[in-house]
């Protein structure tokens, strides 16, 4: 031993139990603040991701560019790529047709596949030459087209013809609306709109090089181009998730994401603190025997702060390894459960930020923390060590008041509140729990808001009808109900905007008809009345709106093709999934009343859900179907939803997880802490003979006042920080006003609970067993 | 009438060749209001004694008897309540709650119990261990000898048959020494308490009517006319 700093490991071997709870403090926090980093650093990574497979890898579009304005802005060195792109028949209402099906027509530079990777060449090439173009794989397969063969374009009053190059992949817009598309570079494109299609059409779509500042370089374009800013528009998703965002909103989203990092932070250093402040405060004796012996205060300052360090060189790494290996199994989870969205997230990747942050505000943490409990030891006194009062006689500041309470929950209620420092800090530290998971509980409304979810009537194929009209055959149906890979087919037959008397006045109505299923996922809708009495076809439901509103067991009186009928309204649906237009009302019957009232007998849509998802299975139901209905087809647009709702829950759950499990060990931690603070004491007590059942009690209360405080001061605290990151993340874009989170409330406050009950569980245990004549050193 | 009777006491701390014997077949008995003291060396089984004694240390053989009750053929929480209804303490580091007052301290045995304190009892221990003034301090603000004197009132307000005094002059001086044990003097003569005293100090038991010595964890009794021979 070379120097007095030497006796830190040593003092650590001998005092591994001791130290022991000090050092998974630290490698819990750690881990928690890398694992928050970590993960917020693998979420925006898998929602750039999305937005790349989904919206593009573009970052910038600038419309209504001239030649040479493009030109100019291709050769500025930190542009990356510039796409021109042009569309005709987006809507599929202009009449473009390639074999009586709504064709997209499109113009657009080869690097499109760059910066759109979902639409991807399956075979041929990019059309180089005049009048060639790629098609979509279902006009390939519908119209039995191979490369080099001729397509021909109905185009209004005109035909356009072209040879196929190759081969994309369907947008899931294409499936979805039974369309095809037809690809061509920009000057076929030219050739053949020039006339119809300003320049104004193209659109230009950049990219920027790596690290890139693009706020400044699109102000740097506009100014040296005299673009306007109208022109420009961002991809508002990808540079969300770059942190180049200016959108306000965006913005708004990083200030919230901001303060949840640095209360994760604050948390940290809590944590820490506490436990250290703890382990001092266990070892006066030990540090008046060093002053005793002849150490400085400076030497025991520096002391303190060493072990501090040499704590975090023990404890640091392992809590990185415990978030590297968490971050990792979110990141397998994702790829393993959606892995054609998440191909390209690191599968054993380690992200830096999130180690960064743990280190540094490991570190900085402890330091920071060590600097109250070093001065504390550093002023303790000589005759500590020597007078036999360490660890027995605290500095209390006045007397319990035993005079109306059990002396041992007299003593326990001033443990937690003797001290107005360690209560402050305490209570601190348990709000702090629920001021996070109220901060971060509003990424779960976020999510509500920002991503429609898949219902549980969401089909994966629609068979409708081409004129909307209720034309499919009943025996198609029944037929399609045979299909062993169709896991659901539910019909709807449609009668629009009929003439109805509603509470006397008139108004009109749309009936629709459901069946069995449907009716199931409707109950939950139900505001009035029963389902029983529709299902029976004795009734009608009326979906609320304002303007159209009836009392349950009053009639409607509607006029169908059969004549004037009366129906009674059975129940009062608040939602319903089809909206019949401004001012029209939505009437949902059973089929059998929906025949009797108009006398038709086909469906207008059939839904279908499937056991079988694969291409050769909706081929077949394409094919039973015939071609005289329309085929739209939602799998891949569900995929991408389902991917969508998956990578966000994934993390917006994780986070909430991560805090609670901050909560629970704060909770834990702090108790265990007070509790070994106090052991010699209760020592004594029990020498005295108070009872194990008593020092429970007296625990229990101590520990009442931490949690009834912190959950105290974390709902006043909380409250407002919710309110304001509700009204910057929700409010600001979709106008929803505020709402107490009740139900995250009782969840923390439960989970704070359930973890106060199960922290009593082990200090009480070693109380149990602790031998008295070694608590007090006999 | 025996207050305690200790028969064939043994204490085996570790096994094999870290086996340590601390009491080697101990017996003796204690007579109501006898005021006995401990002398021996540091590690001769003095205070492994008085721990198994006080129901603190659990014996590895033989028994204790305390006012005719067997010590350790009770259960946990029985033996517990029997402690602090009949038996004292009195620490060498004293061991004072630091939340409570001096008043407050030396009820706590009656509080732990749920019993109303009787003023009266309370003012004149107080008055006995001369704290009148002194009632509502808090043992950081005491001085050793006051802190002590707070321990020995505390040791005497369920007015138990057996007090056990591990040094309880070990950290005072000898003003204060002297205090404490004309004090305990007065508990033993006054109130007939049977009091066990571990000391190390020569000058201490020439106040006390009996000395034992424990050697190697064997105790001999010296009598109770020693005083001269050992002063």
């Amino acid at each position: 031993m070379k120097n007095y700093l030497n006796l830190i490991p040593i003092s650590s071997k001998l005092h591994r139990r001791q130290t022991r709870m000090t050092r998974w403090c630290i490698v819990i926090s750690v881990f928690l603040i890398s694992a928050i980093f970590g993960m917020a650093d693998m979420f925006l990574q898998s929602q750039k991701n999305l937005a790349v497979m989904t919206d593009g890898a573009w970052h910038v579009v600038f419309r209504e560019l001239d030649e040479e304005q493009t030109a100019l802005l291709a050769a500025r060195p930190e542009v990356k790529s510039v796409t021109r792109y042009a569309a005709t028949n987006y809507k599929l209402d202009m009449g473009y047709e390639v074999g009586g099906v709504q064709t997209v027509l499109c113009g657009f530079d080869e690097t499109f596949f760059e910066i759109y990777p979902q639409a991807h060449l399956t075979e041929g090439a990019f059309p180089e030459r005049d009048r060639e173009a790629l098609v979509t794989e279902s006009m390939r397969e519908r119209q039995g087209l191979s490369v080099g063969d001729e397509v021909v374009v109905a185009a209004p009053g005109d035909s356009l013809t072209f040879r196929v190059s190759g081969f994309v992949e369907d947008t899931s817009m294409m499936l979805k609306t039974d369309s095809f598309g037809v690809f061509m570079n920009t000057d076929t494109y030219l050739s053949c709109f020039r006339d119809a299609t300003l320049t104004a059409d193209f659109a230009c779509y950049v990219e920027f090089v790596p690290h890139c500042r693009i706020q400044r370089a699109v102000g740097d374009i506009c100014e040296s181009l005299h673009i306007a800013k109208e022109q420009v528009s961002e991809n508002a998703r990808l540079m969300g998730t770059l942190g180049q965002s200016g959108d306000h909103y965006i913005m708004m989203l990083y200030l919230v994401a901001f303060i949840l990092a640095a209360l994760v932070a604050v948390s940290g250093m809590m944590m820490i603190l506490g436990s250290m402040n703890s382990n001092v405060a266990q070892r006066t004796e030990f540090f008046g025997m060093m002053r005793c012996l002849g150490a400085t205060a400076k030497q025991v300052r520096r002391y303190v702060r060493t072990e501090a360090l040499f704590w975090c060189m023990k404890a640091i790494p392992p809590g990185l390894l415990f978030s590297v290996v968490t971050v990792w199994g979110l990141c397998r989870m994702l790829k393993v459960i959606t892995p054609t969205w998440f191909s390209e997230m690191p599968g054993f990747g380690i992200s830096l930020p999130g180690v960064f942050f743990g280190i540094l505000i490991g570190i900085l943490t402890v330091l920071a923390a060590s600097r109250t409990p070093a001065r504390k030891a550093s002023e303790v006194s000589p005759l500590t060590a020597v007078s036999g009062n360490a660890g027995t006689v605290f500095a209390a500041k006045r007397a319990a008041h035993t005079g109306r309470l059990h002396v041992e929950t007299a003593l326990g209620l001033h443990h937690a509140a003797g001290s107005r420092k360690n209560l402050i800090l305490l209570t601190s530290s348990f709000a702090f729990s629920i001021i996070l998971f109220l901060g971060f509980g509003i990424g779960i409304t976020f999510m509500k808001h920002a991503i429609v979810t898949l219902r549980p009537y969401t089909p994966d194929i629609s068979v409708v009808s081409q004129d909307d009209s209720c034309s499919i055959p009943d025996s198609l149906y029944t037929a399609l109900k045979e299909n062993t890979d169709i896991k659901r087919i539910f019909g709807r037959s449609f009668a629009y905007d009929l003439p109805a008397q509603i509470q006397g006045e008139d108004k009109r109505v749309m009936l629709i008809s459901y069946e069995a299923y449907q009716f199931g996922w409707a109950e939950g809708d139900l505001r009035q009345g029963e389902m029983e009495a529709v299902r029976d076809g004795e009734g009608v439901l009326l979906v609320e709106k304002p303007g159209i509103a009836a009392a349950v067991g009053s009639d409607i009186e509607l006029e169908t093709k059969t004549g004037r009928q009366k129906v009674r309204v059975a129940g009062i649906l608040g939602y319903a999934p089809l909206d019949s237009g401004e001012g029209v009302g939505t009437v949902i019957c059973s089929e059998d009343l929906f025949r009797r009232l108009t006398g038709e007998t086909g469906y207008t849509i059939l839904d279908i859900q499937l056991h079988d998802k694969s291409d050769a299975v909706v081929e077949g139901i394409r094919s039973a179907a015939g071609e005289n209905y329309r085929f739209s087809d939602s799998r891949k647009n569900n995929r991408e939803t389902r991917a969508v709702y998956f990578s966000f829950a994934l993390f917006v759950y994780g986070f909430l997880a991560v805090v609670a499990l901050i909560a629970v060990f704060n909770i834990i931690n702090s108790i265990a802490m007070s509790v070994s603070a106090r052991m010699r004491q209760y020592g004594a007590m029990r020498a005295i003979g108070i009872s194990v059942r008593q020092l429970q009690s007296m625990v229990a209360a101590e520990t009442l006042v931490y949690l009834a405080g912190g959950l105290a001061e974390g709902l006043v605290l909380g409250m407002p920080l919710h309110y304001y990151l509700y009204r910057w993340a929700i409010t600001a874009r979709w106008g929803d006003a505020w709402r107490a989170p009740v139900i995250e409330c009782l969840v923390i406050m439960t989970v704070m609970t359930l973890a106060a009950v199960a922290a009593m569980t082990g200090p009480v245990r070693r109380i149990r067993e602790m031998s008295v004549v070694e608590t007090i050193g006999m | 009438m025996e207050i305690v009777e200790v028969q064939d006491l043994c204490k085996t701390y570790g096994m094999g060749e870290a086996k340590v014997e601390a009491l080697k077949h101990v017996s003796f008995t204690l007579q109501k209001g006898e005021f006995a003291a401990v002398i021996g060396e540091s590690g001769s089984g003095k205070s492994t004694l008085l721990n198994c004694i006080g129901a603190l240390d659990e014996p590895t053989g033989g028994q204790i008897m305390i006012d005719g009750r067997n010590l350790f053929a009770m259960r946990e929480e029985e033996r517990t309540i029997f402690r602090r209804r009949n038996i004292g303490f009195i620490f060498q580091s004293f061991h004072l709650i630091p939340e409570l007052n001096v008043e407050q301290n030396i009820i706590f045995p009656l509080l732990l119990d749920y019993k109303k304190p009787d003023s009266r009892q309370v003012e004149e221990v107080l008055e006995v261990l001369g704290l009148q003034e002194r009632r509502r301090h808090l043992p950081g603000q005491l001085s050793g000898g006051q802190q002590q004197r707070v321990a020995i009132g505390r040791a005497l307000i369920t007015k138990p048959k057996l007090i056990l005094a591990d040094e309880p002059t070990g950290n005072l001086d000898r003003k204060n020494s002297r205090e404490v044990m004309e004090l305990l003097r007065k508990a033993s003569g006054q109130y007939q308490q049977t009091i066990l005293m571990i000391t190390h100090n020569p000058n201490l038991i020439t106040s006390v009517d009996r000395v034992m010595q424990v050697a190697d964890g064997i105790l001999s009794d010296l009598g109770g006319n020693v005083n001269e021979k050992l002063s």
